[in-house]
């Protein structure tokens, strides 16, 4: 079998076994929250649309962007090797005819389009929610698009950053923290070429843009903050970007898991 | 005859622990057992064989190829895992046929063989259950029907028979005898003796990573009968129980443990003593509650064989 089939097959198998487990039920329910808060949004907005409707999306964005996909990949990325190892199925995977980068593509793809799903079906609900009184208007179907390819972008380069992690140490989970949350929000807002070393400067520079702080005082765009980046890199390049760290830390996690032997603890 | 597996000089180390040493062995077509206590690197060799673990010195062979990262090999092997884990969340149906896509077969032939092998190990009424509500014989039997549902040449069980009942065991027995007819090569390891003893007389012992014999089992039952068995009766008058039995020449020992109610009898005839014993407890019609023989003095013999 040849390593795409294989992948392809992992992909089935995990795919249809992710969706049952139980923290996806919990990771499900977690993006019951945007739209929680698109129920709120819409009934403080009356019906108005415009400014207040874009902060509101702006708001959403923050939470899918700087947390939901970001703690989704960490915990889906990590156990991709961690899982198998804790709870001692890797032998079921590694006894087969097919090659071990096989294993680890073919399940991160899987937990990839679990997550983007939960993803997409959240951010659905509570944009439309909010913007509910412009559907006519063809400008949001588009917006709606691009935050859903930047978040789809998202999910990929931070899960096979994650996987990486999981394959490689033992406890990766506290580092992914480390670094999703501490390193992604604080590097994001250094200057010059330094902001470059996170994925979310990628990431932003692909969203619609917004002003400088400055405008605060002005627009009352205070979310504009969160969403705020210093020097956007072109968006050809940030696609570009992303796709190589996701390409290069799978074909990492790939090559380590096939090479590396794993050991259950007694 | 040809060697199936072959392993020489194979040693494999996590860390400062030593798990298998300097080990140079060859399995041939029907069943091997391997049999050692807890610890003595059955699995570690399984998993050195099956490709889990790679060797720190020396070469694993299965039919003349290399086994580490060499999954064209896999199509041959079936694996049944020593520990009690699964897919939880999977039915009996899925995780069969789960790990049957990984051979190549069409969703039909995918279907028939998870049919068959279910069949073989009579889960056909639960496939559709979550494993998670599987009894220990259950899941036992589901672990076994993944391993031989790609029909492999070669089929390691890695102490397949802990677990079940009576009953269970002899079914699972009659089951690996049934691959040995079939030509195949069958490597089971245990920690019990009755156990192999019932599956083949080709046995390796193992201990401390070491092979310290392998060969007939009528020898080694030899080895074992030379030594005193310790057989524990716990009853309602174990000093009543000890005074019928002073004198008798199936006796070497007895001692009393801290418990004041369990007796611990050493013989050379563990026959004559259990004959013995059941007409002395209806004689005085004492109340035994427990009778075990821990070790069945494999012991024993790995303690004689090692020197001690």
């Amino acid at each position: 079998m040849t390593a795409v089939a294989a992948a392809r097959q992992v992909f089935g198998l995990f795919a249809n076994l992710g969706r049952k487990t139980g923290k996806t039920r919990v990771f499900a329910f977690l993006g019951l929250i945007p739209v929680a808060l698109g129920v709120v949004a819409r009934a403080v907005l009356h019906g108005r649309t415009g400014l207040m409707a874009d902060v509101s999306t702006e708001i959403l964005m923050v939470f899918f962007l700087q947390f939901y996909i970001v703690i989704l990949s960490l915990f889906y990325g990590t156990s991709v090797s961690a899982e198998e190892i804790e709870n001692r199925t890797l032998s079921y995977l590694i006894t087969r005819p097919i090659p071990k980068g096989a294993i680890v593509l073919g399940k991160t793809a899987a937990y990839a389009a679990l997550m983007f799903a939960m993803v997409g079906i959240s951010l659905g609900v509570s944009y439309f929610i909010i913007n509910a009184g412009r559907l006519g208007e063809g400008a949001i179907y588009v917006t709606f698009l691009r935050y859903l390819g930047v978040l789809a972008l998202g999910i990929l380069a931070y899960t096979a950053f994650f996987t990486f992690l999981g394959v490689f140490l033992k406890r990766a989970i506290i580092v992914g923290l480390i670094f999703g949350f501490g390193w992604e929000n604080v590097i994001q807002y250094f200057p010059g070429s330094t902001q470059r070393f996170s994925v979310v400067h990628y990431l932003k520079s692909l969203l619609p843009f917004h002003p400088a702080p400055s405008g605060l005082a002005s627009g009352g765009r205070g979310v504009a903050l969160l969403l705020f980046r210093l020097e956007p890199t072109k968006p050809g390049l940030a696609i570009l970007a992303l796709v190589l760290i996701t390409a290069a830390f799978l074909a990492l996690a790939a090559w380590l898991f096939r090479i590396k032997e794993y050991l259950y603890e007694e | 005859m040809s060697a199936v597996i072959a392993a020489a000089g194979l040693s494999k180390w996590y860390g400062n622990v030593l798990g298998l040493n300097d080990v140079t062995l060859e399995i041939e077509e029907g069943i091997t057992g391997l049999l050692g206590p807890n610890g003595a690197g059955k699995s570690t060799f399984m998993k050195l064989i099956t490709g889990q673990l790679k060797p720190n010195i020396g070469a694993v062979t299965v039919r003349g190829r290399r086994v580490w990262n060499n999954p064209g090999l896999f199509p041959a092997i079936g694996f049944c895992p020593e520990h009690d884990v699964f897919y939880e969340d999977m039915t009996g149906r899925e995780f069969v046929s789960g790990l049957l896509r990984f051979y190549g077969y069409s969703k039909a032939e995918i279907r028939e063989r998870t049919a068959r092998a279910l069949d073989l190990v009579e889960l056909t009424a639960d496939q559709d259950r979550l494993i998670r509500g599987y009894s220990r014989g259950m899941r036992q039997r589901v672990k076994f029907a993944q391993a031989v549902a790609h029909d492999p040449e070669i089929v390691i069980l890695d102490e397949p028979l802990s677990g079940l009942d009576p009953l269970g065991k002899r079914k699972l027995i009659r089951l690996i005898k049934d691959f040995k007819s079939q030509g195949r090569t069958v490597l089971v390891s245990s920690h019990v003796l009755p156990e192999i003893e019932a599956l083949t007389t080709r046995i390796v012992l193992i201990h401390q990573g070491k092979i310290l014999a392998q060969g007939d089992i009528s020898a080694i039952r030899k080895l074992i009968e030379s030594h005193p068995h310790q057989i524990s009766v716990r009853s309602s008058d174990p000093r009543g129980l000890a005074a019928r039995f002073v004198g008798d020449p199936s006796i070497e020992k007895m001692t009393f443990e801290a418990d004041g109610r369990t007796l611990v009898v050493e013989t050379h005839d563990r026959d004559a003593f259990f004959g013995r014993l059941t007409g002395v407890v209806l004689q005085a019609g004492l109340a035994v509650d427990e009778i075990s023989s821990p070790d069945d003095n494999l012991q024993a013999v790995f303690e004689y064989l090692v020197g001690k």
